[in-house]
C-alpha cells in the first residue's frame, strides 16, 4: 500500500454516492464534447471547401443582390473557366413545414461544371435540363420529405411569395463533402420569369456567382480580379475564395460560436461544482479519521494529498466514462443525425482528435480545483478537535 | 529505525513472548512525562474556561496510568496534552526527553509518529483497508519498504493475536478485534508511550477483559508506558497507579 493509493482507494468508500458523481461528470463531459465538436465541425464545413471556386457577392452584404448582367462579365475574367449565378430561393414544404432546407435558383447547364461534385444519374441530369421546372434534390432532404423522381411538389415560397410547382427530376449525392445533400436546385429562369412578372425591381438580379477557376490560376488573383473589374460600376463587388466565404458565415455567427464556447466552460464549472460538493460531503463525513490521522504523524500535505488525489481519480473516471458515452453518441447518433440533415453546416460532425485528451486532462484539473477549498479545510483541522467530533 | 525494526523482525521470531524495546525510551527508568504547573485555558466565545489548573505530574517509564474523573474534569485534556496533539496554555509539558511547549507544529507531529501510539474509544479504522493495512498506516511515513511495512504489520497483528484476520476488512470483524488492529497500529512503531482514551467503551464486557488484557501485556511485557482515560472503574483497578482528576486539578 501506498500513501496515494488511500486517496484512490476512498474512492470506492460510498459506491453509489461515487457512482452517482461519475455519471454527473460524465454527462458534463459528454455536453462539453458535444459542444466542442459543434465548434469543430462549423469550422470543418469551411474547410470543406473546393479550393478552386471564388464566389463573388454584392461588396456591402450577402443580402443585396448583384445585376444578372454581372455574370457575363465574371464569365469574362482571366482565369475564370465558368461563372455560375445562384439566387437564394426560400421555401418550405406545406406537408413538413418544420424541416429545413436550402432552395438555390442555378443556371442547370452550368450547376453541374462548377459544381463537379454533384452526382446525378444521367437520364435524371437531362430530365432536369428540359423541364423549366424541373428539380434535384439533396440524397438527405429526399429522403426526409420521402420525394421520388418524376413526383409534382408544391413549395411555399418565403421570399417570394406563393405555391410553386415542381417536378422532381432527380436526385443527387456527391462524392465530396463541399456540397452538403440537403438542398434543392431549380431552374433560375423560373425564378426570373415570375419576378419579371409579379415583382420586377428583382427581375434579372442575382444573389451571387460562383466561379470555377482554370487550372494554374489562384482564386486570391482571380477573385482580385473580378473586383477590380466592378470598382468603377454602382455595384462593388466582394469576391472571396469559398473558404473564405463560408468562413464569413462564421463570422456572422460569431456571437453564437462564442455562446457555445461560454455554455462549454459554464458546462466545466457545473461539473467542478458537483465534483466539490461530493469531495466536501466526504471531508466532513471523515472529519474523525483525518484527525486520527493527523494524531499518528500524518501532516496537513499528507491530507492534502488524500483529498486532492480522491478527487483526481473521480475526475479521471468520469472523463473516461464522458468519454465512452460520447463517441457513440456523438458520432453515431446525432453526428449522423446532423450530417443527413444538417449538412450545411456539419457536413462531418465527427469529435475532433484534440477534444479527447483536453476533456480528460480538463476532468482531472477540474477535479484537483474542486478539491481546492475541501483538502485545505481537511489540512487545517484541529487534531484534538476533529478526534472529539463523531461521523 | 532500522535498529527498531530489527528488533520487531526478531520479535517475530521469539512469538509472544519477544519484546520490542521503545526507541525513544529512555534508557534508564526514570520519569517519561514530566508536566510541570501546567494550564489549559479553552475560550467558550469570550468567556475563558480553564480546564486545567497548574498541574503537576510525573510518571514513571513503564507504569500503566488509569486517569478518573467527572465529565469536564480535564482528562481528555490532560491526555492530549501528553500525547501532543494539543498545546498548553502555560508550564512545560515534557514527554520522553521533548518539550512539547517548544515544538513547532510540524515536528511535534513528527515527535507522535515516533513516540506515541493512540488507542480510541470509536477504533478509527479506516473502512477502505485490510486490518494489515490500517496497521501499515503509521509506516508509510517510515522509509521502509513495502515488504519490511508488510512484516512489520504482521507482526503487530501476531502480538495482539489477530494473525488470522489480517486480509479482513473492518466491517468483517468484532468490535474486540477492531480495537485489537487499533492497539496493533499504536504499536507497529514501536513507540514508548500509548495512550488511551476510554479504549474499552465501546466494548462488551469480555471484549473489553480483552482489551485490558492486552494492554497489561504490553505494559508489563513490552515495557510500554501506558496513560489510559476510563470512566469504567473495573478497567481502572488493571492499572497499576489510578489519578482523579477533578475541576482541572489531581486530588
Amino acid at each position: 500500500m501506498r500513501a496515494i493509493s488511500l486517496g484512490v482507494r476512498n474512492v470506492l468508500r460510498n459506491r453509489f454516492r461515487t457512482a452517482l458523481t461519475i455519471l454527473g461528470v460524465a454527462v458534463a463531459i459528454l455536453a462539453f464534447i458535444l459542444l466542442r465538436t459543434v465548434l469543430s465541425a462549423w469550422t470543418v464545413a469551411a474547410d470543406f471547401a473546393a479550393k478552386d471556386r471564388v464566389v463573388t457577392r454584392h461588396k456591402v452584404s450577402f443580402i443585396m443582390t448583384l445585376p444578372g448582367k454581372y455574370v457575363a462579365d465574371v464569365a469574362e475574367t482571366p482565369g475564370v473557366k465558368t461563372a455560375l449565378l445562384s439566387s437564394w430561393f426560400g421555401a418550405k414544404d406545406p406537408n413538413h413545414p418544420n424541416e429545413f432546407f436550402g432552395t438555390i435558383a442555378v443556371d442547370p447547364h452550368k450547376f453541374f461544371e462548377v459544381y463537379d461534385e454533384v452526382v446525378v444519374p444521367e437520364d435524371q441530369k437531362q430530365s432536369f435540363f428540359a423541364e423549366r421546372r424541373g428539380i434535384i434534390v439533396g440524397s438527405a432532404i429526399a429522403k426526409k420529405l420521402n420525394y421520388q423522381v418524376g413526383q409534382r411538389v408544391t413549395l411555399q415560397g418565403t421570399i417570394y411569395p406563393g405555391n410553386w410547382d415542381f417536378i422532381v427530376s432527380g436526385i443527387y449525392d456527391t462524392t465530396r463533402q463541399s456540397v452538403d445533400k440537403s438542398s434543392i436546385f431549380f431552374h433560375y429562369d423560373y425564378l426570373n420569369e415570375w419576378a419579371k412578372e409579379k415583382r420586377p425591381r428583382a427581375a434579372d438580379q442575382v444573389g451571387w456567382i460562383i466561379s470555377r477557376i482554370e487550372k494554374g490560376h489562384r482564386p486570391a488573383d482571380v477573385a482580385k480580379a473580378i473586383d477590380t473589374k466592378f470598382d468603377e460600376r454602382d455595384m462593388q463587388t466582394l469576391s472571396q475564395d469559398e473558404r473564405t466565404f463560408n468562413t464569413s458565415f462564421l463570422g456572422m455567427i460569431s456571437a453564437v460560436l462564442k455562446a457555445v464556447d461560454a455554455v462549454s466552460i459554464v458546462i466545466l464549472a457545473i461539473m467542478m461544482l458537483i465534483l466539490g460538493n461530493t469531495i466536501a460531503m466526504g471531508v466532513r463525513e471523515r472529519t474523525h479519521e483525518y484527525g486520527m490521522l493527523r494524531a499518528i504523524g500524518f501532516l496537513p500535505k499528507h491530507l492534502v494529498l488524500f483529498v486532492v488525489g480522491e478527487a483526481a481519480t473521480v475526475g479521471l473516471l468520469g472523463g473516461i466514462a464522458g468519454l465512452v458515452i460520447s463517441y457513440p453518441i456523438v458520432e453515431q447518433g446525432l453526428g449522423r443525425f446532423l450530417e443527413e440533415n444538417m449538412g450545411a453546416f456539419f457536413p462531418y460532425f465527427r469529435i475532433d482528435a484534440k477534444t479527447p485528451p483536453i476533456a480528460l486532462a480538463l476532468s482531472i484539473l477540474l477535479g484537483v480545483c474542486a478539491a481546492i477549498i475541501p483538502a485545505y479545510r481537511a489540512s487545517q483541522l484541529d487534531v484534538a478537535a476533529s478526534l472529539r467530533k463523531i461521523g | 529505525m532500522d535498529q527498531t525494526a530489527r528488533e520487531m523482525d526478531s520479535s517475530e521470531d521469539k512469538g509472544e513472548d519477544a519484546k520490542p524495546q521503545g526507541s525513544g525510551a529512555p534508557a534508564a527508568k526514570g520519569n517519561v512525562i514530566e508536566l510541570s504547573k501546567v494550564r489549559k485555558t479553552y475560550f467558550r466565545g469570550k468567556e475563558p474556561v480553564e480546564v486545567l489548573k497548574d498541574l503537576d505530574l510525573d510518571i514513571p517509564t513503564g507504569s500503566f496510568e488509569a486517569l478518573m474523573g467527572p465529565s469536564g474534569s480535564g482528562k481528555s485534556t490532560l491526555l492530549n496534552l501528553i500525547a501532543g496533539l494539543d498545546r498548553a496554555t502555560s508550564g512545560v509539558v515534557k514527554v520522553a526527553g521533548s518539550d512539547l511547549g517548544k515544538l513547532s507544529e510540524s515536528a511535534r507531529t513528527k515527535w507522535r509518529s515516533q513516540n506515541v501510539g493512540f488507542i480510541f474509544q470509536t477504533f478509527n479504522m479506516l473502512p477502505v483497508l485490510t486490518a494489515q493495512e490500517n496497521v501499515e498506516l503509521p509506516l508509510l511515513l517510515t522509509r521502509l519498504s513495502a515488504a519490511e511495512r508488510r512484516q512489520r504489520a504482521q507482526t503487530a497483528l501476531k502480538i495482539v493475536g489477530l494473525e488470522d484476520r489480517m486480509d479482513h476488512y473492518p466491517r468483517e470483524l468484532s468490535g474486540g478485534q477492531e480495537q485489537r488492529v487499533t492497539i496493533a497500529r499504536a504499536i507497529v512503531t514501536d513507540p514508548p508511550i500509548l495512550v488511551a482514551d476510554e479504549p474499552t467503551g465501546d466494548l462488551d464486557r469480555d471484549s473489553a477483559e480483552d482489551i485490558l488484557d492486552l494492554l497489561v501485556k504490553l505494559n508489563r511485557e513490552f515495557e510500554k508506558t501506558i496513560i489510559m482515560v476510563t470512566h469504567d472503574p473495573a478497567a481502572a483497578e488493571r492499572a497499576t497507579i489510578v489519578r482523579r482528576l477533578n475541576k482541572g486539578l489531581l486530588v
